[in-house]
């Protein structure tokens, strides 16, 4: 046999997945089968770092994504406009037919005031207010990032603005995005999937399942050093970091062949533990995320 | 008559933030910066383990992440006593010139260029109703097209980020003794070859473009000053071998320089929504915005690129809204320059780690200059666990609340400004916007009496 036919068929075609199916979503708009969906990027209480993850996008780029695939109508950190005249484009999207994408956490507590995305005439407009009238006109509600699918750290403990996740405000199904930030590839092949074909396939908790079915630690290229028991006692060692404190046990993310920014790099091959930022729960319940000299369970914050 | 108008949501910064401006004769006579998010991070950290804050304090801002984990790492460092390898410093401040330039090209072609360029109508993104654009077709075509082209460099700078730091934004990493890995060659020659474009970028491009935006809008090399109180806390300095390459920790006001000592710094709330106790407070009667007050010598001041500029004696043409823009772009030459040299400095394969070990009780703080300006980290440590954590971050210093009769900096840069249509004050958004703020940032509320006092005293 010669050496390539050992190459897993599998990874080679989950890393395209992203690739294909926007070649294959370009070329039907091309042929005019297609039409570019109208999009709209919300963001609430939270660090707007998933925007700044999706410029970070190579194929498709940023470029592509606002004149080939989509209408792109809104994004706080982007719009030329401001003002009341942003507001408006905002919200005259209500009647046609949209996808919304929702970064940061939904803030509820005093209804809202602690997180206020604009203004219309003397109404001060809040996140809680912005994304239930948006999220029940929308065809498609993408949670981006943490925060949106599940309060993520915004909603750390004590939770002092009372976050939540997109869904919990929502009557409806919201696709399920988690990951801090959200990776570009995860945004852009959810989209170019409902373009193609609506719904991608999802798990039990409205993740896509082309990139969210398999823990890190399933694909981890340090899984061996973890069967045999050799395990790093500080950063910088190429080993399994589990005894570190490495949450790629229970993260379902598709990290160590996707990777980051480009796919030059990504947390282990960094030689630092995962930190389950794309695991529900995080960050209470992925902590602490580094330790020394310890095995897990013996520091977790809630111990007093 | 003042005619009073609201521009909400200022776009193109980080988070939420409105301007309430009194408009007389066409002229700004007041102006009120508010900061409209709340998450209350320094309550969040109470509790925690300490080495998590480098992780933990990055997602407060999604642009600038990796200077809240430098801050959070010296912070630790200091409370541990412990001083990082030189190699270590190099890697981490590489980490850092990283974030300031995707920051800075960010901030400059999607951020302030739509300001003065008109970009193509026919995309949802870019529709405006101001008229105000002065640049010939041929030139304001080929700016439409740098906006386009720098996506590809910014996004480069973030890859250089990712090579050392795992991914971004939100690296892994930054940590105590500088990063994780240790740089191989293949690292360090893939870092060199992508800082060239970027370098040739800024020289080609970015440099150019800033300089003519300010030939064909003149005015605001005399508009937006504020008080011309300049900060910084250092940064890329105080190295063992190289000394300092860019900018010590100094303070300029009144026409004089001084070193910077950080006992002068002190926070006020009085127009904030917090309550005496420094909880929150949204019924507060006379607050207006989440950002507090950060005062030095009981003045406020302005940081940021033109403030480090004007410090280390690099461009002082003078201190306004387009001296500003320039500072930054200048500054991302600037940066470029240390990289390289501080990537000439690396010897290879070398790793910085060691097994740490928490104080049982200490306090420690770290203070950096990063993209956007002066930021303070402060912690304190008690059984182990985070009994005390305080932010006060760059744009805090430039959009602070008004504290007695004394306005916030970014205020006092709107006060005086001319406003030609009250139905499209463009200018308003030009002149904030060059402070590149970040509200995402600045609003943050600490604990239960425990104030920065009592880490004035480490």
């Amino acid at each position: 046999m010669s050496a390539e036919s050992f190459q897993c068929p599998y990874q080679e075609s989950k890393l395209k997945s992203t690739a294909n199916l926007v070649a294959r979503a370009q070329s039907e708009i091309m042929s005019e089968k297609l039409e570019k969906v109208n999009l709209v990027w919300l963001e609430l209480n939270g660090c707007a770092g998933n925007i700044i993850s999706l410029l970070n996008g190579l194929n498709p780029d940023f470029q592509y994504l606002m004149t080939q695939m989509s209408n792109f109508l809104y994004s706080n950190s982007l719009l030329a406009a401001e003002g009341s005249e942003a507001m408006d484009e905002l919200f005259n999207v209500i009647g046609s037919t949209f996808i919304l994408a929702v970064e940061g956490a939904v803030s509820l507590k005093d209804n809202g005031v602690y997180n206020i995305i604009g203004r219309q005439k003397e109404h001060a407009v809040t996140g809680l207010e912005a994304v239930q009238k948006l999220g029940e006109n929308a065809a498609y509600v993408i949670a981006v990032g943490a925060c949106a699918a599940h309060g993520g750290i915004s909603a750390a403990r004590p939770n002092p603005t009372e976050c939540v996740g997109v869904h919990e405000v929502l009557q409806r199904k919201v696709i399920q995005l988690p990951g801090c930030p959200c990776h570009p590839d995860w945004f852009m092949g959810t989209l170019a999937y409902i373009m193609l074909y609506g719904e991608p396939p999802l798990d039990s908790r409205n993740r896509p399942l082309m990139f969210y079915s398999t823990t890190i630690h399933d694909r981890c290229p340090r899984r061996s050093y973890f069967d045999q028991g050799i395990f790093a006692s500080k950063l910088g060692e190429k080993t399994c970091m589990f005894k570190m404190g490495c949450r790629g046990p229970v993260t379902r993310i598709d990290c160590p062949i996707r990777q980051w920014n480009g796919h030059v790099n990504w947390p282990v091959e960094d030689d630092s533990p995962c930190i389950g930022c794309a695991q529900f729960g995080f960050p209470d319940a992925m902590e602490p995320f580094i330790t020394f000299n310890t095995t897990r369970g013996e520091q977790g914050w809630q111990k007093k | 008559m003042a005619e009073k108008i609201t521009i909400n949501p200022v776009t193109r910064i980080s988070g939420f933030m409105e301007i309430e401006a009194d408009i007389e004769n066409n002229i700004v006579v007041d102006a009120k910066t508010k900061g409209l998010m709340f998450r209350g991070f320094e309550k969040m950290l109470i509790g925690r383990a300490p080495f998590d804050a480098i992780y933990f304090t990055q997602r407060i801002c999604g642009i600038c992440s990796s200077a809240h984990s430098i801050a959070s790492a010296l912070a630790l460092e200091s409370a541990m006593d412990f001083a990082p390898s030189e190699q270590g410093r190099y890697l981490r401040d590489i980490v850092h010139g990283c974030e300031f330039l995707q920051n800075h090209l960010r901030h400059f072609y999607q951020y302030t260029l739509p300001d003065f360029i008109k970009l193509p109508e026919n995309y949802p993104l870019f529709k405006t109703d101001h008229n105000d654009y002065r640049l010939p077709k041929n030139l304001n075509d080929k700016m439409v097209e740098d906006y386009f082209a720098s996506l590809a460099l910014s996004r480069s700078a973030h890859q250089m980020l990712a090579i050392l730091g795992g991914k971004a934004p939100h690296n892994h990493g930054v940590f105590i003794g500088g990063i994780t890995a240790s740089a191989t060659i293949d690292k360090i020659i893939a870092l060199k070859s992508i800082l060239d474009q970027i370098e040739q970028f800024i020289n080609d491009k970015m440099i150019p473009d800033v300089f003519k935006i300010g030939e064909y809008y003149s005015e605001y090399y005399h508009i937006g000053r504020g008080y011309g109180n300049l900060l910084s806390y250092g940064c890329f300095n105080n190295y063992k071998d190289l000394g300092t390459l860019y900018v010590d920790p100094l303070v300029y006001s009144n026409n004089t320089i001084t070193p910077f000592h950080e006992d002068e710094i002190s926070q006020g709330n009085e127009n904030a929504w917090y309550d005496d106790n420094d909880e929150a407070d949204i019924q507060k009667p006379q607050a207006y915005s989440w950002i507090k007050a950060p005062r030095y010598n009981n003045l406020p001041f302005e940081v940021g690129p033109l403030a480090r500029q004007w410090l280390c004696g690099d461009y002082r043409n003078g201190i306004s809204t387009m001296d500003r823009t320039i500072a930054r772009v200048l500054e991302a030459r600037k940066i470029a320059k240390i990289m390289k040299e501080l990537i000439a400095h690396l010897i290879p394969d070398v790793s910085v780690q060691e097994e740490y070990t928490v104080p049982e009780k200490s306090m420690g703080s770290g203070l950096t200059d990063t993209t956007r300006g002066a930021l303070g980290h402060w912690l304190s440590i008690e059984n182990q666990k985070i009994a005390f954590y305080q932010i006060i971050s760059p744009s805090a210093w430039n959009l602070s609340t008004q504290t007695a009769n004394i306005k916030g900096t970014g205020e006092q840069a709107l006060i005086g400004a001319p406003v030609n249509s009250v139905d499209t004050p463009v200018e308003i958004g030009r002149i904030i916007r060059s402070f590149d703020p970040c509200v995402s940032c600045a609003t943050h509320v600490f604990c239960n009496g425990q104030h920065r006092n009592i880490i004035q005293v480490v």
